[in-house]
């Protein structure tokens, strides 16, 4: 949804002719229907339709006719947004406080140019400020050209086109407080890279996806028994561009209700470093997922599994723990047991597995936290289709770190 | 590969280029006109223009179904035997998704895009996707009387093709109401 900037029409003059025309058009209707001895009904439908006409003519000088293409500048420019609100009460041998956040508070813009090539970006401030761990972050800034159903291309920084929630993050198109752990510590929601792609229906019903992109920087992959790549992820801030990534997707949704497809990136992340010594610490990351919303039932599927070539030479050179293999699964079902209107409840359970240290180089140890699965069981309530109240319980097989094995989240969101 | 890329990088901005200066760039997104939708239907030139009046109640209405007023005086429809056809303009994310509706007695007979924009969300075109609405009608609070499955990435345009739908509905009731009052309880 869209709100257009300084949508008001009403300042705007309207040509002098229409007035003129619509006086000479009720002259005509009134006088020169006499001559044709017309009926009162037959000079009435005379009537109505030249100011149909007229009114035709104005709406088409306001610009008013999208069928037809055309839009005024105000309606090329266009801001949309979403938020969330979060509250985790950790329990168990929970050592950390319990934390509330405004999480994320995101803006998009937009704007059209011409028929066929768009701009589209969001700008988001995570955690409220910038001073406790918060940020301001540009996720997206892309031209978009759209060529036609089967070919079009953007150029900038854009989403890597990995899983569900990486692309599509809106706080009430997904389920739980807080994103699901296949998609933040095995896929790194939310990642963006700069690169340019092509993207498009190369059949009905199978969409596609394939860029170039900058990629990663090994030497950053901190934490990795509890953070995977994420902090890998430069975010195009004076990031190192030696090495060139591929990122691809393609998915099937020729079914109403149903998407399966799979995902693709693969990239070195050496950047070329001295340290390693020709290393190229390559990533491939590939997702597969699913997802089926029939009637009332929504459910949800989705596996990741990532590679790192040159594993030793990054924890050698940087004195980190990357793994060469991990990955991460989940399977999530929902049922809308309650719609009303635009109200909607709907009760949901998860149960994700991951591992971040599946696979490690001689000479490296698991550390700890890298391998544990959790059971979420809520609900959300949409008192509208772009607001949501959401409310869930956790419960992890191990320890989170000191955020202890349960918790408990509750959690507001919108978009528009 | 990196090897490769560096060595025609300038070519390959050089294809970018061309491609997107390219006479065939220009984005066909409109796949039917009013008229070729209309025809389809009835039949060339079959059916009579209509017009229904924004009253102050379907105004009203209409705001309730769509969240926003209407932009219209005055909504122009077709109208063939039994049957309304009705075109409307609805936001999905950023773009407008033209859709047309065939009605018949309250509930819709056919439903098509003419025109769609957005970059992401195509999919709502698809017959497999339209023929859910093949016998939907409205419930008394102005729903739909029948869930329709959603496409995954697509949440905003099939949410703004359903708003079209119960606006087609329920202009569809009040010009049947309209129809059967007197010449001179008519809106004009």
């Amino acid at each position: 949804m869209k709100s257009t900037v300084m949508k008001n029409y009403s300042n705007k003059k309207r040509p002098d002719i229409n007035i003129k025309q619509l006086s000479l058009a009720v002259a005509f209707a009134l006088f020169a229907g006499n001559a044709a001895a017309a009926t009162i009904e037959e000079k009435i439908e005379l009537l109505q339709q030249e100011i149909e006409s007229l009114k035709d003519q104005v709406a088409s000088a306001q610009a008013g006719n999208k069928a037809g293409g055309a839009q005024s500048l105000a309606e090329k420019t266009t801001v949309g947004g979403y938020g969330e609100l979060h509250y985790n009460n950790f329990q168990g041998e929970a050592k950390a406080k319990d934390e509330i956040d405004f999480h994320r508070f995101v803006l998009f813009f937009g704007h059209r140019f011409n028929d066929w090539i768009s701009f589209k970006s969001e700008l988001e401030l995570e955690h409220s400020n910038t001073e406790n761990g918060g940020a301001v972050e540009l996720e997206q800034a892309y031209l978009d050209f759209n060529f036609s159903d089967k070919l079009n291309a953007k150029a900038g920084i854009f989403l890597m086109p990995l899983g569900f929630i990486n692309e599509t993050h809106e706080p009430p198109t997904f389920y739980g407080v807080e994103r699901n752990f296949i998609e933040t510590r095995i896929i790194p929601s939310t990642w963006w890279e700069a690169g340019a792609a092509v993207y498009g229906e190369v059949a009905p019903g199978w969409k596609y996806q394939a860029g170039l992109t900058s990629s990663l920087d090994g030497s950053k992959f901190e934490n990795f028994a509890t953070k995977g790549i994420r902090e890998g992820r430069r975010n195009v801030s004076e990031a190192p561009a030696e090495n060139i990534a591929f990122a691809g997707r393609l998915d099937y949704t020729g079914q109403p209700g149903l998407t399966a497809g799979v995902s693709l990136f693969t990239g070195k992340t050496g950047q070329d470093n001295d340290a390693l010594n020709g290393a190229d610490a390559r990533l491939t990351l590939w997702d597969a997922h699913v997802r089926y919303n029939k009637d009332k039932f929504d459910l949800r599927a989705l596996y990741a599994q990532g590679h790192l070539s040159d594993a030793a030479d990054l924890n050698a050179a940087f004195g980190l723990e990357t793994a060469e293999r991990f990955y991460g699964y989940y399977i999530e079902a929902a049922y809308h047991i309650w719609q009303q209107g635009d109200q909607d409840f709907a009760p949901f359970i998860r149960y994700e597995k991951w591992d971040t240290q599946a696979s490690m180089p001689t000479g490296t140890l698991r550390g700890v936290g890298s391998n544990n699965h959790v059971m979420t069981a809520g609900a959300n309530y949409w008192p509208h289709p772009q607001v949501v109240i959401k409310a869930d319980y956790q419960k992890f097989d191990e320890d989170d770190g000191s955020k202890g094995d349960k918790r408990f989240n509750l959690g507001l969101g919108y978009m528009f | 590969m990196r090897f490769f890329l560096k060595k025609h990088l300038q070519w390959i901005g050089l294809g970018l280029l061309l491609v997107l200066a390219s006479p065939f760039s220009l984005k066909a997104e409109t796949y039917l006109t009013s008229q070729q939708f209309v025809d389809g239907a009835f039949g060339t030139n079959a059916a009579k223009l209509e017009t229904l009046w924004m009253t102050k109640e379907v105004v009203k209405q209409a705001d309730k179904i769509l969240g926003h007023a209407p932009k219209q005086l005055r909504q122009r429809y077709w109208k063939h035997g039994l049957q309304t056809a009705w075109i409307l303009d609805e936001i999905g994310k950023e773009e407008p998704i033209t859709a047309g509706f065939i009605v018949e007695s309250g509930k819709i007979v056919q439903a098509s895009i003419l025109a769609y924009r957005e970059s992401r969300g195509g999919e709502v075109r698809h017959a497999n996707f339209l023929k859910q609405y093949q016998g939907v009608s409205l419930l008394p609070d102005n729903f739909l009387n029948k869930n329709i499955d959603g496409i995954s990435g697509a949440t905003l345009s099939v949410r703004a093709m359903g708003r079209m739908a119960r606006l087609a509905l329920y202009y569809d009731q009040i010009s049947r109401a309209e129809s059967t009052k007197p010449e001179s309880a008519k809106t004009q």
